[in-house]
């Protein structure tokens, strides 16, 4: 029996990626207002960026039920004996949380294994595809598990932002907080280290800050995996993903939009760069 | 003394404390010898400085050898020293101090191997010695000195003689050696400090404390005809970084609250006077709390006197901020003047910022003292003037900390260094990425001429604007806004992104802005971003990257 793979939409996978890969992705709740909209679902990462220029209100994520993640077990347990969830940083959200308490509840007979992924966005995303790609090949769950374990060490991301203000907001910042308040107009680069979003560096100007993103990436000297994500600038995105796709011949550049429910807490014009790989 | 054979250690800071005094009647001469007509890193103010803390530390010798004294002088130079020249001094000294080795008194012949010593530990001192400045003088001084010791004669007031007669030679001759000097028309500042010194030190030898109270120092002309009219005093030094912050009430009648506030604003900084004609509070900073108190007892009777070391006050506010910093593996020590500025480095994540800059010399003990309250084990130092530089780099053998100076020469090159401060790398691989950021950005200053000069085809007149790029001059204007944009335009700035304009403390936001939408009617495929820097003396300083 083939091992399924579910993920919550905070790891940004690309929904062709996840049709593809049998990847199932649990919907996070994205609230304006009263109205509750679920990410991927009832709002697309154009829709979500439009309505957020044009709203009066910020918008707020909430992770679904323990019903809602084991119902989304129960379902995948009429096909498979074996499900693994892999799910955004604990400390990022309630997501790993509430699916380990889901198991509980699960009807059917099977098992579930829960494992946090320590990270979020694309990174995540990646984490994801590898184990997706590893139970499509056969492998048991016990050896995806541990090739996820393994892999949750060597999956980082770079965001170049323009403001910090949406992640302050949120109350993710995290020690992103030193880069709050500059008096000066600097570009942000973080990323997520320890489980939560780290400052890594600045730039003086955007082009910097892509140059920035395209250094980090292609100073891997061996890759498993690679990304690019955007949530309004495609352009810029294609062009870093031309840059990556000369740097590493023949591995696929992933191309994703930052999600609504990502989008809630970094705000618009947000680049990021995954890598799953290492650097010597 | 006349027939001084010898010298104790207790003669031997008895001579150089004259000497320092002797130096302090012209270290205002000495500060006007800039090569650009700006209010400049004032070297004789600085090597006056230097060498208070020198005969300071002399009384801690451990002994009244000559040798002990030198090598407290030398310590107190070290810790003292202030700005390019002033930490060539202490390197002089600490060569005297190893030159005398453990002599109980000094001859002739001691005082030339001191001497040579002086001169060969300063240049080590330098990854990039330049002839026509206090090195040359002080190489060619001792050689002098040596030659006359072995040809001529060997005693002490003999070679202190030839010595000085060396050193004034030297002097005169910088501007052939060092051709900005000769641009300007001006000897070497450091040069002429350390002229001035000896000479004060020879005064003292031939017992003429006559000459000594009642005259001032020759200033040195120069070899070269000079083609430019004689420096004049440059307005620097105006801020009193330290002295004590004095408060006391008076009361009696017909008190003046008006009038007293104006007479005290000659006397010091800070100057707050409230109150109505029967009682009234004064606070103010000043170096000389005796005479405050002098000039105000007539008026009535004092109450709550409050006089407090601003030294040890800035010593408990660094106590206070290192407890409230946080815990950082690497911390950041920038020296920055102005407002703004300081806000803008506190805000890109400075640790701690010690105040100085153009005029305002730190010197080497002021940022140890900064090295020392950070919590960290290691420590960059952000210099952000080209005078502060090598006093940074002293920092090292004074703590155990690790230290890292990114030589920024120009707060645009500080700001970029740390805008590449990555918290996850280490020390090293920081300060070369913060070289590496330095590097990439051009520096634009402008400010007001002091003095009417000539520099190269440039004609300047007192009070225009002149503009730097990367501390080249290169622009001459009548308004500051146009030495701006003729500067600018020498970076050719259509190939670069982001223009800062960081205006000073004596320009209006209004003025900054309106400099701001030409650059930007001129280049506006670029951001440019106008932000206050409340800088002294520099209508404006720009980055450009």
């Amino acid at each position: 029996m083939t091992v399924r793979v579910i993920t919550d939409s905070l790891g940004d996978v690309p929904a062709e990626v996840a049709g593809e890969m049998d990847i199932t992705v649990i919907p996070i709740n994205v609230i304006f207002g009263r109205i509750n909209y679920r990410d991927g679902v009832d709002i697309s990462s154009e829709q979500f960026y439009d309505k957020l220029a044009s709203s009066e209100v910020l918008p707020t994520t909430v992770v679904p039920s323990l019903g809602r993640y084991a119902d989304t077990y129960d379902k995948l347990a009429e096909e498979t004996g074996d499900i693994l969830v892999i799910t955004n940083s604990r400390k990022l959200s309630a997501s790993y949380d509430t699916a380990l308490l889901a198991k509980e509840r699960v009807q059917k007979r099977c098992r579930v294994e829960v494992i946090d992924s320590q990270t979020a966005v694309l990174a995540q995303g990646l984490l994801v595809i590898a184990a997706a790609k590893a139970a499509k090949e056969g492998a048991r769950l016990d050896k995806i598990l541990e090739g996820v374990r393994n892999n949750i060490p060597r999956a980082h991301s770079r965001m170049a932002f323009d403001t910090l203000e949406y992640l302050r907001q949120g109350g993710r910042i995290g020690k992103a907080k030193t880069y709050l308040g500059t008096m000066l107009k600097v570009n942000p680069i973080l990323g997520i280290r320890d489980g939560e979003v780290y400052p890594f560096t600045r730039e003086h100007s955007r082009a910097r800050a892509l140059d920035s993103l395209y250094d980090f990436a292609a100073g891997f000297t061996h890759v498993d995996g690679i990304g690019v994500e955007d949530a309004t600038t495609p352009d810029e995105a294609g062009e870093l993903a031309r840059r990556l796709e000369a740097r590493f011949p023949g591995e696929p550049v992933y191309r994703a939009k930052v999600g609504p429910a990502v989008g809630v807490h970094v705000g618009p014009r947000v680049l990021g760069v995954a890598v799953l790989g290492d650097r010597d | 003394m006349a027939e001084a054979k010898t010298l104790s250690g207790k003669e031997l800071r008895a001579m150089f404390e004259a000497a320092t005094g002797w130096l302090e009647k012209s270290s205002a001469d000495i500060d006007a010898l800039n090569v650009f007509p700006v209010p400049d890193g004032d070297t004789g103010t600085n090597m006056l400085l230097t060498m208070r803390s020198s005969i300071e530390e002399s009384y801690q010798a451990a002994n009244n050898s000559a040798a002990g004294v030198a090598k407290a002088m030398a310590k107190g130079a070290l810790v003292g020293a202030r700005g390019n020249s002033g930490v060539i001094l202490s390197q002089i000294w600490n060569g005297i101090a190893q030159g005398l080795d453990d002599k109980d008194k000094i001859t002739g012949a001691d005082l030339v191997a001191a001497l040579l010593k002086a001169a060969k530990t300063a240049y080590n001192g330098l990854s990039n010695p330049v002839e026509g400045t206090i090195l040359t003088v002080i190489r060619e001084a001792a050689a002098v000195a040596e030659k006359h010791a072995a040809e001529v004669s060997d005693d002490l007031l003999s070679v202190m003689e030839a010595t000085v007669e060396g050193a004034r030679e030297s002097v005169a001759n910088t501007p052939t050696l060092l051709p900005v000097l000769k641009d300007a028309g001006v000897v070497d500042a450091g040069g002429q400090g350390l002229y001035t010194l000896l000479e004060g030190a020879l005064h003292y030898l031939k017992g003429e404390t006559d000459q000594l109270k009642l005259r001032r120092p020759w200033m040195v002309a120069s070899s070269i005809p000079l083609t430019a009219r004689a420096p004049q005093m440059v307005g620097a030094m105006d801020e009193v970084p330290y002295g004590y912050c004095t408060n006391f009430v008076i009361k009696g009648t017909e008190l003046d609250p008006y009038k007293l506030r104006k007479r005290l604003e000659k006397k010091g900084q800070s100057v707050i006077v409230i109150g109505d004609n029967s009682a009234v509070r004064v606070h103010i900073h000043t170096l000389d709390p005796g005479g405050i108190m002098h000039y105000v007892n007539p008026l009535g009777t004092l109450h709550q006197i409050n006089i407090r070391n601003m030294d040890e006050q800035y010593r408990d506010f660094l106590e206070m901020q290192k407890e409230r910093m946080p815990e950082v593996d690497t911390a950041i020590v920038a020296v920055v003047a102005g407002e703004g500025l300081t806000q803008v480095f506190a805000s890109l994540g400075a640790t701690i910022i010690v105040p100085g800059g153009q005029t305002m010399n730190p010197s080497t003990k002021d940022l140890l003292q900064a090295v020392e309250a950070v919590p960290s084990e290691k420590v960059i130092i952000l210099p952000n003037n080209k005078n502060i530089v090598l006093t940074a780099s002293q920092v090292q053998s004074l703590t155990r900390k690790k230290i890292e100076v990114v030589p920024t020469r120009t707060v645009p090159q500080g700001v970029a260094a740390l805008l590449a401060f990555d918290y996850e790398a280490d020390l090293e691989t920081n300060a070369q990425n913060m070289k590496q950021a330095q590097s990439v950005v051009r520096s634009v200053e402008v400010t007001q001429a002091v003095r009417d000069t000539k520099l190269g085809r440039l004609d300047i007149k007192k009070n225009q604007a002149i503009g730097f790029l990367d501390g080249d001059l290169v622009a001459v204007a009548d308004k500051a806004e146009d030495a701006l944009a003729e500067a600018l335009e020498r970076v050719e700035p259509d190939k670069a992104e982001v223009i800062t304009i960081y205006y000073g403390a004596d320009t209006k936001l209004t003025e900054a802005e309106k400099a701001a939408a030409a650059v930007r009617e001129r280049y506006p495929q670029l951001q440019v971003e106008v932000v206050q820097g409340g800088q002294p003396h520099y209508n404006y300083i720009a980055s450009v990257e």
